[in-house]
């Protein structure tokens, strides 16, 4: 049971990733490969203050999302200069940069050594100590992000958005600011992504750089891309699939650090086949 | 002691590494157009195939080394064949191709991490106790000097290659437009898969020659891909000797970057590298 409560908070915490993910990658149009730099921002800011001051989750959840939220506007400033390959080429470059500094910033970071002792969320006296309410509290983010991105994506904005994937001149041309209507979008998904990680830290209770790598960019951008582009609920079934998939590998038998490797295996290959045989995932409406 | 000649000579020998995976990684860019990330993970590869060979079944060490680069050129081949060969038929957009190769690349090096376990593996028998040169009171070692020497042949090659003959004729009429080329005769499909063996082959040499330097892991590939990447863009990509010029400033730039501060940041300096020139000279230096 603890097991099953455990995959579900995942579940839930890849689903928001994936969900705002999708709103720049599906909707908009833009390759980014650096949410995890986010999604670790959004953590560390977590783990520092709280480990540090002892102030509620929730607020430091809040100053998660608002320095996340300064720092991808500057980003997303630099990466809206570049296009479809360069653009992902460079949110390489800002992933491997962010994680440098949570590596070297030693001050802050205490880099590779991590920080221990997170204590979980706690309101009003009560706390998610347990993995049940903790699964309970995560549940209920994640359906906000859901329905917030669902309203996003069906606004006008959201069409605009959809727009600009499809022709940025022409939608140019119509008088729209691309350039902030990208901006807006980047930032957005960067909070949320925050959210996750202010999650993710404290369910964990520990963090180390080494959860916010490339290649946990990687398994992110499988997340969407398998659940299917521009479709909220395809990257939660993304989620599903692919946090489930593995957990079956660990239970046709293979030892741990094997199973650990056939995960990667597993969605290198799905990458593989779904750009050859389904561009656009399960129920994406929208191919790269 | 004097640390500038030292800090000359690594750059140096950093710049002969990078401009090997730059020379293959632009090959390969210049013929077909798309960001091959699977390539970083032949260097991989070839590093194991020679520690397979020369250190779990004793074979001697020329043997070896051959059929490491002969493996690594035959599996760029095969990927080639199985993955990016339909993709290009069927006139797939770049960020297909290029989420593809992210697929590629994190199988092929999980690949490698269960078959040889992800630890640190060191290539040469006698580390240690190596012959050692001395330049102007830098400190070069043998198999670095083969390093460099051996940089510089593979460039030569190439520019000869190119000049000369008429395979090499063959590869710049792809690059420049693949329909005409096979109206006029070329087989494309073959002139492409040979581009996709001498790259890979050229990767997996480079992988050797780290694993002999300092030693190998499963994702030693990724960085040293991006650092040619980043080589190619900064010297003007798609062309050969661009690559190997922005492959020596780039060593040079990393090693007087980090003069001051932790080793660690050198993969950040590179990417902030990147980013500038992506910003204000995105042809490269060599481009008009």
């Amino acid at each position: 049971m603890e097991y099953l409560i455990h995959i579900a908070i995942l579940i839930s915490i890849y689903a928001i990733l994936g969900l705002s993910l999708n709103l720049v990658v599906g909707f908009t149009g833009l390759l980014s490969i650096t949410q995890a730099a986010f999604y670790g921002i959004g953590a560390y800011v977590t783990a520092i203050l709280l480990t540090s001051t002892g102030m509620n989750f929730f607020l430091a959840m809040l100053i998660g999302i608002v320095i996340t939220a300064v720092i991808s506007l500057a980003i997303g400033f630099v990466l809206s200069k570049f296009k479809d390959d360069y653009y992902a080429l460079g949110s390489f470059g800002f992933n491997v940069i962010i994680y440098s500094i949570f590596l070297n910033w030693q001050s802050l970071t205490r880099g590779p050594l991590g920080i221990p002792g997170i204590p979980r969320p706690s309101l009003f006296g009560f706390t998610f100590s347990e993995n049940l309410w903790f699964l309970v509290l995560s549940v209920i983010i994640l359906i906000i992000i859901y329905f917030l991105c669902k309203f996003i994506t069906t606004s006008s904005f959201g069409r605009v958005l959809k727009a600009i994937r499809e022709d940025e001149e022409a939608i140019s041309v119509f008088g729209y600011r691309v350039l902030w209507y990208k901006l807006t979008i980047f930032v957005i998904s960067a909070g949320m992504a925050a959210v996750a990680g202010s999650l993710f830290a404290s369910y964990i209770t520990f963090i180390d750089p080494s959860s916010f790598t490339l290649t946990e960019s990687i398994f992110i951008l499988a997340v969407v891309i398998l659940g299917g582009l521009a479709n909220n609920k395809g990257a939660v079934l993304g989620a599903v699939c692919l946090i489930l998939l593995p957990e079956i590998l660990r239970f046709v038998g293979f030892p741990d650090d094997i199973a650990a490797q056939m995960r990667q295996v597993t969605y290198g290959v799905i990458l593989i086949l779904l750009m050859l045989y389904r561009p656009q995932g399960l129920v994406g409406e929208y191919r790269l | 002691m004097d640390i500038i000649p030292q800090l000359i000579v690594n750059s140096i020998i950093a710049g002969a590494i990078y401009s090997m995976v730059a020379l293959g990684f632009n090959l390969i860019y210049g013929t077909t157009k798309f960001f091959d990330l699977g390539y970083g993970a032949l260097a991989a590869v070839g590093g194991y195939s020679v520690f397979y060979f020369y250190k779990g079944l004793g074979l001697n060490l020329y043997v070896a080394i051959i059929l490491g680069i002969l493996i690594s050129g035959a599996i760029g081949l095969i990927i080639y064949r199985l993955v990016y060969a339909p993709l290009r038929k069927r006139k797939s957009s770049g960020m297909v191709l290029l989420v593809a190769a992210l697929g590629v690349m994190t199988a092929v090096q999980s690949i490698v991490a269960i078959l040889f376990t992800s630890q640190f593996q060191t290539l040469s028998r006698s580390a240690g106790n190596e012959a050692v040169y001395n330049i102007f009171g830098g400190v070069i070692t043998q198999t670095q000097l083969i390093i460099l020497i051996l940089g510089l042949l593979i460039m030569a090659a190439i520019g000869l290659m190119f000049r000369y003959t008429l395979f090499g004729k063959a590869i710049k009429a792809v690059g420049d437009d693949e329909e005409v080329s096979k109206i006029v005769g070329i087989n494309t499909v073959k002139v492409i898969g040979w581009v996709f063996f001498i790259g890979s082959a050229i990767a997996g040499l480079a992988g050797i020659l780290v694993g002999f330097d300092t030693g190998i892991e499963p994702t030693m590939g990724l960085s040293l891909l991006l650092k040619g990447v980043i080589a190619s863009i900064i010297g003007g990509i798609g062309n050969v000797y661009g690559g190997v010029l922005g492959a020596f400033l780039l060593g040079f730039i990393e090693n007087f970057g980090i003069w001051q501060i932790s080793g660690e940041w050198k993969d950040a300096i590179a990417f902030g590298v990147l980013i500038l020139f992506l910003l204000f000279r995105p042809q490269g230096i060599l481009k008009l």
